[in-house]
């Protein structure tokens, strides 16, 4: 599945791009200049030498708290994404086999889930469990929780009633076997695309949540909350929040074109992708080898 | 000693209002080595049959004795145990969607002895000593399905049916998803297993396809089995109007197919 992923363009570009982004996260607090968190009087300069995007309102280095700020937030998208894959996917495998008491309760857990507004639920949580970067973050994934159990409860309704997984089931395979064997394979795709857009969505989140002070809490920086502290200065430095929208920005598309490179690689219709660009690959170096 | 005694079987389907009987009072039996046709119309209960054989609907009534265990009140763990020993095997009407699309047709044909918990390369060895039985090329083995030829997966389906050496294979219309060359191929198949005292069910909604196959034939019309008897004496003197509108339906057995008139009278028969 990497490999495929890896042969096509856009999975080369997204992943470049995913790497470099935690490669920020994992070094960036270590490479920022200065610190992100002193203040000076030399507040909302514009690009220099010695503050190479500005300082903000409170004289703090721009550059150094981008880079600061870049752990939290990848970590925290993370954290929305994965906890959103283990409430989510697993569950939606097993309502498929579990027995109709579990499907019913499931599907009206991931229903309820689907109908809070989760802002609103994350300040309520929040409120609740303490304001931390954590509690914001599990939260809100199993609020995204409902896509990963639709989607891997869809793939798996569509694989349990084939005749293949009748055909095991004949020769005895326990559900684990089913699963590992068969299921798995057909799920795995669509959990790898729903994952991806989770990723581009968590960054929004987290930007967002912190952008209404829920979560990482000032003075840690991170870009969803650089960019709210850049808007209030719009009149003194316009081109301020671009720094952090775009990182936020390419970090949320390279998923988006992960997930659109592992949709386009996988099942029947990526092998056929893939062997027509074999074949492709196949007459050009035919007609270059005649010329 | 019989492969398998199927005594009053009733399936229901369904619950409360919407419950509706499949089978009725069934009763059938199949010794070793015998080939039994089973033969009704699309909703006359003969998956049915089949599926309450290998466990996959519930019994509502009767009993079902297979190889002398009597598996009327088995839970799954019980089923689980039983299926693994191969002692019955099915193979499929559709042989594109039996096997798994994304595994090579090597992975679908040892599935079943991967299951028992036979070593891989083990059940690669013997996989490959069954393939001249159902005279399939051993290059085909690391192919995907969708690079074989209806022929050649069904082949593969019957091969995979018949690795665990089950004394029972239930085929479910296991030829008319093919052509006519790789019909008569996959029967000459069940011809050559007939001589290995292995014992099959043959699921049919024609009666022609199984009268030159089966030594017995069962009729199944509504959820009941209206007639059982040799294949010879189905054919040549049917007792239930079914089995005759079944008879007369196909030119190839008489001279000639039953007048229109006559096919009315037997289906206003059955109606009435």
């Amino acid at each position: 599945m990497v490999r495929r992923v890896l042969s096509l363009t856009a999975g080369r570009v997204s992943v470049a791009i995913l790497l470099g982004i935690a490669l920020l996260a994992v070094l960036g607090p270590l490479l920022a200049p200065l610190d992100p968190l002193a203040v000076s009087d030399d507040t909302l300069a514009g690009i220099s030498g010695s503050h190479w995007l500005g300082t903000d309102y409170l004289g703090r280095d721009v550059f150094s708290r981008l880079l600061d700020g870049s752990r939290a937030s990848v970590v925290g998208a993370l954290e929305v994404t994965l906890m959103a894959l283990v409430v989510g996917a697993i569950p939606g495998i097993l309502s498929v086999y579990l027995g109709r008491v579990f499907e019913w309760v499931t599907l009206r857990v991931a229903d309820t889930l689907i109908a809070l507004p989760f802002l609103l639920f994350a300040v309520a949580i929040t409120a609740l469990l303490g304001n931390g970067i954590t509690q914001a973050m599990l939260v809100t994934g199993v609020l995204v929780s409902p896509l990963f159990f639709r989607v891997s409860r869809a793939a798996t309704l569509a694989v349990a009633r084939s005749q293949y997984v009748e055909a095991a089931l004949i020769s005895g395979a326990s559900l684990r076997w089913i699963i590992r064997r068969h299921v798995w394979a057909k799920v795995l795709p669509p959990i790898a695309v729903a994952l991806a857009q989770t990723l581009g969505v968590g960054f929004i989140i987290v930007s967002s949540l912190s952008f209404l002070g829920i979560g990482v809490q000032p003075p840690e920086p991170t870009w969803g909350g650089l960019l709210a502290s850049d808007l209030g200065y719009l009149d003194y430095r316009p081109w301020a929040p671009f720094a952090p929208a775009l990182l936020i920005m390419a970090t949320v598309w390279a998923s988006n074109l992960l997930a659109d490179a592992i949709r386009d690689v996988s099942g029947e219709a990526g092998r056929a992708l893939l062997n027509s660009r074999k074949v492709r690959a196949n007459q050009a170096a035919a007609a270059g080898g005649t010329a | 000693m019989t492969v398998l005694r199927i005594t009053d079987l009733d399936v229901h389907y369904g619950l409360g209002r919407r419950r509706r009987q499949a089978l009725k009072g069934a009763s059938l039996e199949v010794r070793p080595g015998e080939v039994v046709g089973l033969i009704g119309e699309t909703g006359s209960g003969k998956s049915t049959l089949a599926r309450a054989v290998l466990g996959l609907v519930p019994a509502s009534g009767g009993r079902i004795v297979i190889d002398g265990e009597d598996v009327s009140g088995y839970r799954n763990r019980q089923w689980r145990s039983l299926r693994r020993r191969g002692v019955v095997q099915y193979v499929f009407q559709d042989p594109l969607r039996s096997l798994d699309p994304d595994l090579p047709v090597v992975d679908s044909l040892i599935e079943p002895l991967l299951i028992q918990g036979v070593p891989r390369e083990e059940a690669v060895a013997k996989a490959r000593t069954f393939l001249p039985k159902v005279r399939l090329d051993p290059e085909l083995l690391d192919r995907l399905p969708a690079q074989l030829s209806g022929g050649q997966r069904q082949r593969v389906a019957v091969a995979r049916a018949l690795i665990t050496e089950p004394k029972l294979v239930i085929l479910d219309e296991p030829v008319s998803a093919l052509d006519a060359a790789n019909r008569v191929g996959v029967l000459e198949i069940l011809k050559d297993l007939r001589a290995t005292g292995i014992a099959l069910v043959f699921i049919s909604h024609d009666l022609g396809s199984v009268a030159g196959i089966a030594d017995r034939v069962a009729v199944l019309y509504q959820g009941e089995l209206v007639e059982v008897g040799t294949a010879r004496e189905v054919v040549a003197t049917p007792r239930h109007p079914y089995t005759r509108l079944l008879i007369s339906s196909a030119p190839t057995l008489r001279t000639a197919a039953a007048g229109r008139a006559e096919r009315e009278a037997l289906r206003a028969l059955l109606t009435a």
